[in-house]
């Protein structure tokens, strides 16, 4: 069973040493002489203004936590896909269940205007 | 066997490696990418151990979506890294010593025999863990799925009545709006008598001096 | 299909509020601000018809559903209609301090019932997992009902402490669960008794997992020394939320705290007695002795909780039926004292105005003899003054451990119990003989001032005439754990 894995294995390793060769070929063959000025940070030939890094606006936490959460949804369809010709009626309805209730959420943020940027 | 447990302790000892990098790194964005690595490596564990669906799903929510999430909030708090540890040496005696107390204890209780490594019968090839996992799921589990689409339903409530804000300042147009517009919604034409101005014929300097 | 015709027909109260709640949320995007008070009314509506379909299914035997991860017994109905009378006042109280400070919106009302919906799976869990689905159903409303107001800092602070601190408190209980599960092979608390009761109860991870279950659940509770949350998440939630949390989820605590101790983990009661009775005895000398440095009322009715803990726990400490039962008893009363005590805070708040601090207090009785007269009585009963409700739940929780023999706790429970008393009666000295610092005016609605007299003179009345309630919890107890 765990055999069936082993191209992927070796696929992850030489992608790996794919990725990882170059740089350190780099490394050890250019040349190296760093000074001061050549590791400061500059913008445009200018000194740095400011801080690279700034705020976000906290609209994208709130899209990317409502893709989460569908993500998830969507998570517990796969199993479901697989055996629905087992499960019957039964499972069938579990799973509209499921979505009519998450189906909800999507319409309460779709009406709150969430998805709109603004 | 011995390749299985060469690929394992190579996965563990990445995993453990990154674990710690999150909490000992500087960079919050790094710490972040770490936590990236160790759930790579965690997927790449139960692969090993034949739960498919969980490394997949592990890859699929947490390194897709919940790390996305992860890096919008790091980047978001702007979070100074100086100011969170100044009270790490004052509480490092209390914490620590509470710390190695439960360790001891857990390495204690956790490395002893109840934990013993048995034989797991080797799957046949085409035995799906995904198509095992529905069979409960969707039956016996029932009542706690329907319970998870509810925990996730009061999660986009939650997360709307919390951060969701009108903004006022939008200066957004509505072009449905803008189209349906009538001529009478923006022009009034208001009668009026028509007044002629009088030149006036005063000394200039004066008017000057008025405005 | 015709297993899920009756696991449906079980759950019925459950689906009840399942369903309206999901529908009191798109109504909400529907109305006019101005007719929310529909929204209201479907609340309250949605409270009566699962208390109807509770009452209809009632059967006096125990019933499993859902795979035996639901159960359907007499504790757990009482419970449940306990928890939708609490929830009714709760929302009766609410009402006009939402309304004036911006906040009675649909998502209020959604987030109550889906957190009353997370406190019935709770009561009803029979699996290690429905308790903690329904435990993380209720948690995850609580902590965006304390932000609810999210331009007070305060409680944004109170919502983050509470959130961090209980999403430990989630982790500690189901990383205890697991090593159950992992020793016992099952989810199930029946399936786990018996499990236990063939195996060496003395497996250190077996008491791993027990030590985790019990620190998950004191932190629910808010019991010494997992109290730490409980000043700062009622002082800073908004008063009507602080009402809501103090009250009706402890009822759901007590009833996981019964599925998971008493059901599940009886074989190991020696265990657990001896964490509860530490956890008991440091609640109570913490609870009161912290609560008179207080100046905050909010504050002093967190630490007064944490004190009632504790006294709760002296009766699931004797680990018997009688126990539990006055236990159960004690639960109701803290539960009805709660609801009068902070109900008496929104009662003399108004817009813009808290009446959080003791001195808000001063000369209620020249303000409203009436209001001064209800907070008299509830301050009594907290006390534990005969004859009110609360001397009664003192009395037969201290009693049930006496008979277990813990007569040192005991005594000690007394002695702080009297120290206790000081708090509550200075909040009556600063009613009765101070001068009143404003002279605003009272005003509620009507439906709230009569609520709240029948909350109180249930205070006095059944602490005079106990002995319904306490038949039956004592019922309940006995026919759900046997």
């Amino acid at each position: 069973m765990l055999e069936n894995y082993f191209p992927i294995l070796l696929f992850i390793l030489v992608g790996l040493a794919v990725g990882l060769g170059p740089l350190v070929l780099g490394k050890i063959v250019s040349p190296h002489k760093p000074d001061s000025e050549k590791n400061s940070p500059y913008e445009c030939g200018f000194e740095a203004f400011e801080d690279a890094r700034m705020k976000f606006d906290v609209r994208y936490y709130l899209v990317a936590i409502l893709f989460i959460l569908f993500d998830l949804e969507i998570a517990f369809l796969f199993p479901w896909a697989v055996v629905l010709q087992e499960i019957g009626l039964a499972g069938f309805l579990a799973m509209m269940l499921f979505l009519l209730v998450l189906v909800v959420g999507f319409v309460y943020e779709w009406m709150k205007g969430a998805l709109e940027w603004d | 066997m011995i390749f299985n447990d060469f690929i394992f302790y190579t996965l563990a000892a990445i995993l453990l490696f990154a674990g710690i990098r999150v909490i000992t790194t500087r960079n919050p964005v790094y710490a972040a990418l770490h936590l990236v690595l160790a759930f790579f490596t965690a997927a790449g564990i139960w692969l090993l151990l034949e739960a498919e669906f969980l490394a997949i799903a592990l890859v699929l929510v947490y390194v897709g979506a919940v790390m996305v999430l992860f890096l919008f909030v790091v980047m978001m708090l702007d979070i100074n890294l100086d100011k969170l540890r100044e009270g790490f040496w004052d509480y490092l005696p209390m914490a620590g010593t509470i710390g190695l107390l439960m360790a001891v204890e857990m390495v204690m209780i956790l490395s002893g025999k109840y934990f013993a490594p048995t034989t797991v019968a080797s799957k046949s090839a085409d035995y799906s863990n995904t198509a095992e996992l529905g069979r409960v799921l969707y039956t016996d589990y029932l009542l706690p799925f329907e319970l998870a689409s509810v925990v996730l339903l009061v999660a986009i409530i939650a997360a709307i009545v919390l951060t969701l804000r009108d903004r006022q300042d939008s200066k957004s147009m509505n072009p449905a709006e803008q189209v349906l517009v009538k001529k009478q919604d923006r022009l009034r034409i208001v009668k009026m008598d028509a007044v002629v101005e009088t030149p006036s014929v005063e000394d200039p300097k004066a008017d000057k001096e008025k405005s | 299909m015709e297993y899920i015709k009756t696991d449906l027909i079980t759950a019925l109260p459950e689906l009840t509020v399942l369903f309206m709640a999901m529908f009191i949320l798109l109504l909400d995007l529907f109305i006019k601000p101005k007719n929310r008070i529909v929204i209201y009314g479907l609340a309250q509506f949605t409270l009566l018809a699962a208390a109807y379909f509770t009452v209809v299914t009632y059967n006096p035997s125990v019933g499993y559903a859902f795979s035996n991860m639901f159960v359907d017994d007499p504790l757990a109905d009482i419970l449940k209609l306990m928890t939708f009378l609490g929830t009714s006042m709760m929302l009766v109280y609410t009402r006009q301090y939402m309304q004036q400070r911006g906040m009675f919106r649909g998502e209020y009302y959604a987030m109550v019932l889906f957190a009353l919906l997370g406190m019935m799976i709770m009561i009803s869990g029979q699996s290690l997992l429905t308790i903690y689905m329904g435990l993380e159903l209720l948690s995850l409303c609580l902590y965006s009902l304390v932000a609810f107001d999210r331009d007070n800092a305060r409680a944004t602070e109170a919502a983050m402490k509470y959130f961090v601190l209980g999403a430990l408190a989630s982790g500690m209980l189901l990383y205890g669960m697991s090593m159950i599960y992992g020793m016992t092979g099952s989810l199930n608390v029946a399936e786990i008794s018996s499990a236990l009761l063939e195996m060496n109860t003395k497996n250190p991870v077996l008491i791993l997992g027990l030590v985790f279950v019990v620190a998950g659940l004191a932190f629910k509770f808010g019991a010494v020394p997992f109290q730490m949350w409980v000043p700062d998440v009622y002082q800073g939630a908004p008063t009507s939320i602080t009402l809501l949390i103090g009250s009706v989820p402890k009822f759901a605590a007590f009833a996981i705290t019964i599925r998971l101790l008493a059901q599940g983990l009886q074989p190991l009661a020696v265990d657990w007695q001896d964490m509860l009775l530490i956890m008991a005895v440091l609640s109570i000398a913490i609870g009161n002795i912290t609560a008179i440095a207080q100046t905050n009322l909010k504050r002093m009715l967190a630490y007064s909780t944490i004190s009632h803990v504790g006294f709760l726990l002296f009766g699931f400490m004797s680990a018997n039926l009688n126990g539990f039962a006055s236990s159960m008893f004690y639960i109701s009363a803290y539960v009805l004292m709660t609801l009068a005590g902070f109900g008496m805070i929104l009662l003399l708040s108004r817009q813009g105005f808290e009446a959080e601090n003791l001195d808000d207090l001063k000369g209620l009785n020249q303000r409203s003899p009436w209001a001064a007269f209800l907070m008299l009585i509830t301050m009594f009963s907290m006390a534990g003054v005969p004859p009110t409700l609360g001397f009664y739940a003192k009395f037969t929780v201290l009693q049930a451990a006496l008979q277990a023999g813990f007569i040192w706790a005991v005594v000690f429970a007394v002695v702080m119990a009297a120290i206790g008393a000081f708090y509550y009666l200075r909040v009556v000295k600063l009613m009765y003989f101070d001068a009143p610092k404003d002279n605003a005016r009272i005003s509620a609605p009507v439906d709230m001032q009569l609520v709240l007299s029948i909350n109180a003179a249930a205070l006095l009345l059944l602490g005079i005439m106990p002995q319904t309630l306490m038949q039956i919890c004592g019922v309940a107890i006995v026919i759900s754990l046997q």
